[in-house]
């Protein structure tokens, strides 16, 4: 017998269990490759949409989640691999005990199983490749159909390539090393369920409680298996952190940057301004979600201050709640060395350099302003007028440590005190003192007016009226609804985010697929066990209770872990400052219960199969 | 004189196996009655159909044609869960190869038909601890069936076969793998069974069951070919 033909032999004969194996590698193999595949569409296509959109601060949260997502897509596909084929080589632990007990020396059974070891996980590997594949196209295409900004199709041979080596070779790592140890261990031992099963003893004779006796034996069957199921709590556990990330983790990230937009453009608030003025001041909030590169505009225009009366007449006026005037300019700005204390001593060092750029400058009165940024920092103090408020995205371009430095406007040095979030410009926007800007950049008064309208009146009916005011003293000067511009910036972050939140959906479709795989061969690894239990009176839906019952056991181990770790990787790592209300929490949890529910109820197939097989046949087959 | 129930009851019973190109016919066309009490010694060589004919008795598997009564019920039309609960209450199986669970101890091998009948935790501790001294191995009740000598797994089958107190058992070659010492005990044990009111069909080579049996069947190339009442 040759040392090929023996393995092809076995293999074929084995068709099921070969068939089984196979198929549960190229599913955890195709899923993360499929997976790793949309990540980096999903990545490249929001890269894409947010093309000159977006602040640098939220962004880059998009940036890390997808990243994250992508290490934790590696890191649950080497598991389930691995995973899968140590328990392969488990279930033929006993065949290689057979065959040295036959007189098979260690190094031709090690020939044997190697090449079984490597025609099983080839093909699987590469079976799975396809299957990424087929499965990224059928996405694509689906997601045409559902209009969702995701990259184009395309075969990425480098990704399938570099997934298939990386798992063929840890298939073959992990594979091999159980060959070799059963290579090294006697027969006896090898024959022994002790050894093949890491069967555990615990203590005392338990009979089962009368109403929870398939739970018991669930149970007690996982306890006496420990070395496989403390395998595939691990493997799920990492599966479950993947889906709480993807699914907590975007939750939260989209409620949390809608609120940072939300407090930096108040509801219920309007702009009057001189029509050029307005249209500027919209082109600057639409950069969020429009991009765009505004161009040159004279800001200092006097035809551009508001006049005195309408901001008099404005104040006075029923329905009004807060009149906060502004003035709006763009400056060149520079970056100024700051000093940081060094860690363990008392000296300090330099940090940041002199970087220059050009920013939006605008100039509030603390104690009036409306804007209530989410701030990194804190917010401008009334009466300290060499500080300075920068938006994410200035800070990220022109700063190393902001808080510790300054920024040189107008030949002047400003303490930068805050970094806030703020969509306007992108985010390359600075706040300073109202009095401070006007007096440094020669513009006469406020260019820009924002009205707080009373939220008890009708907001329609007062616009149209304050509308009618600005154009009764000055034609050229409109009023301009911020709400607008609120609804497109939060209806932008929202479809970016639920672009992203594809990913964790086929995530969860593919753990569902790599259970099934594990139920699969669990079951055929208990398969006579159960046939016993059925030839002993147990019905078949008793046996279907148990397998339920281990299934869930096995699920909530591993989503207590998984969704623990998934929330504090997104609270402490990905997100800070998080929002999370009682409706982000009812949401979540929904999203939580759906996949535990998919998951279990994908993972009963394989009972359900093995409960409709006529029971002679699976003793049979022992 | 009180009558005799039957116990089993089979008539033209055929089992074929394979497809149609490659068919096994296993048995032709068997008649044969049980009556309650009964030790009954199905012989024959190997392959003759033996275990097959006590696996359609048991109602693991299903006749191709003809009929067979067990208690009166014809197994061949009733649903898997009626069997699994039929057996579960009348049925008593000792496999030839003992088919213990090798993750579950001696105790739990013993206790688990009584579990799925759901009886009371007290009433199965002591029906367990009962049969673990009427075979022996009360201080084995903690090992896990590979640490069992052939002889001994199989003393745990027959008291898991005799948990729920069936009253038909059925035992494939119980001697095949015993010395004579324990053979010859295993056959006063089957006989004591039988007195105290037990239907027992053995399929079995060994001539002392087989003279100590009510009645014997000689199975051949799937027929009965010889009947000794």
């Amino acid at each position: 017998m040759s040392e090929t033909s023996f393995p092809i032999n076995d293999l074929l004969r084995r068709k099921f269990q070969t068939t089984l194996v196979v198929i549960s590698l190229a599913l955890s193999v195709g899923s993360a490759l499929f997976l790793l595949l949309s990540a980096e569409k999903i990545g490249f296509g929001i890269s894409l949409s947010v093309e000159s959109r977006l602040t640098v601060g939220i962004s880059g949260i998009f940036s890390q989640f997808v990243l994250f997502l992508a290490v934790l897509i590696i890191s649950a596909g080497v598991v389930m691999v691995s995973f899968m084929v140590s328990l392969m080589m488990s279930q033929r632990t006993k065949d290689i005990g057979l065959i040295k007990a036959a007189g098979c020396p260690s190094e031709l059974a090690f020939g044997y199983f190697f090449t079984e070891l490597l025609i099983v996980v080839f093909l699987g590997c590469l079976l799975g490749t396809l299957l990424g594949f087929l499965a990224d196209f059928s996405s694509s295409v689906s997601s045409n159909v559902l209009s969702l900004q995701v990259g184009p199709f395309g075969l990425n041979w480098l990704t399938a390539l570099i997934v298939f080596v990386l798992f063929l070779v840890i298939g073959m790592i992990v594979g091999t090393k159980s060959i070799i140890d059963a290579s090294k261990t006697a027969p006896i031992n090898l024959l022994s369920p002790e050894y093949r099963f890491g069967v555990a003893k615990e203590t005392g004779f338990k009979t089962l409680s009368k109403r929870s006796t398939t739970f018991a034996v669930a149970l007690r069957s996982l306890v006496r298996r420990k070395s496989a199921t403390v395998k595939i709590v691990l493997a799920m556990s990492i599966v479950f952190t993947l889906v709480t990330v993807g699914i907590a983790g975007g939750l939260i990230a989209s409620r949390t940057t809608q609120s940072w937009i939300e407090k930096a453009l108040p509801k219920n608030t309007v702009l009057i301004a001189h029509e050029e003025m307005c249209t500027r001041y919209s082109i600057l909030l639409k950069a969020f979600y429009e991009g765009g590169s505004p161009t040159d505009f004279n800001y200092t225009d006097s035809k551009y201050v508001v006049p005195q009366e309408l901001i008099e007449q404005m104040t006075t006026r029923y329905g009004v709640a807060n009149v906060e005037k502004r003035i709006i300019t763009e400056a060149d700005v520079r970056e100024v060395q700051g000093y940081v204390p060094q860690e363990g001593s008392q000296d300090v060092s330099t940090v940041g350099d002199h970087r220059n750029g050009r920013s939006l400058l605008i100039g509030i009165d603390p104690e009036k302003t409306q804007g209530h940024w989410y701030i990194d920092g804190r917010q401008l103090v009334a009466g300290q007028n060499a500080e300075i408020l920068v938006g994410d995205t200035l800070s990220r371009n022109l700063f190393s440590v902001p808080l510790a430095q300054r920024l040189e406007v107008f030949d002047s040095d400003f303490d930068v005190v805050g970094v806030c979030i703020d969509p306007i410009n992108n985010g390359n926007v600075a706040y300073i003192h109202y009095d401070v800007l006007q007096a440094a950049s020669g513009i006469f008064g406020p260019n820009l007016v924002l009205l707080k309208i009373d939220m008890s009146t009708n907001g329609t009916t007062a616009v149209q009226q304050i509308d009618a005011i600005v154009k009764a003293v000055n034609p050229n000067f409109t009023v301009l609804d911020l709400g607008e511009f609120l609804s497109g910036s939060l209806g932008f972050l929202s479809y970016a985010w639920s672009t992203t939140m594809v990913l964790p959906l086929f995530s969860l479709v593919a753990a569902s697929l790599c259970l099934v795989g594990y139920m699969a061969l669990a079951m055929e690894e208990q398969r006579h066990e159960y046939g016993v239990m059925r030839a002993t009176g147990a019905r078949s839906s008793t046996i279907l209770r148990i397998v339920s019952d281990q299934g869930l056991l096995v699920l909530l181990s591993s989503y207590g872990v998984g969704v623990a770790l998934g929330i504090i990787i997104t609270l402490l790592v990905l997100i800070h400052d998080p929002v999370i209300t009682a409706c982000t929490v009812f949401e979540i949890a929904t999203w939580q219960a759906m996949a535990l529910g998919i998951t279990l109820i994908s993972s009963l197939y394989p009972a359900i199969r093995f409960a409709r097989k006529p029971l002679f046949e699976i003793l049979r087959q022992n | 004189m009180s009558s005799v129930q039957t116990v089993v009851e089979a008539s033209a019973l055929c089992k074929n196996y394979g497809t149609l190109e490659l068919k096994v016919e296993v048995l032709k066309h068997v008649h044969f009655k049980v009556h309650e009490s009964e030790l009954v010694a199905i012989g024959g060589p190997s392959g003759s159909g033996k275990t097959t004919l006590l696996n359609m008795v048991g109602g693991i598997d299903k006749p191709t044609s003809g009929k067979i009564l067990v208690f009166g019920e014809d197994l061949a039309s009733k649903v898997e869960d009626f069997l699994a609960n039929f057996r579960c209450n009348n049925i008593g199986f000792v496999f030839q190869s003992y088919n213990l669970v090798s993750t579950l101890t001696v105790a739990e091998n013993i206790a688990f038909p009584m579990e799925w009948l759901r009886k009371p935790e007290d009433c199965i501790r002591d029906r367990v601890k009962q049969l673990l001294e009427s075979i022996g191995l009360q201080k084995r009740s903690e090992y896990f069936p590979f640490q069992l000598s052939g002889g001994e797994q199989q003393r745990v089958a027959f008291a898991r076969a005799l948990a729920n107190d069936p009253p038909l058992l059925l035992i494939d070659e119980p001697t095949g793998n015993l010395d004579k010492k324990s053979s010859d005990r295993l056959v006063q044990i089957l006989k004591s069974l039988s007195e105290n009111g037990k239907t027992i069909i053995v399929a079995t080579h060994d001539d002392r069951i087989s003279d100590e049996a009510d009645q014997r069947l000689w199975l051949e190339d799937g027929k009965v070919l010889r009947r000794n009442e």
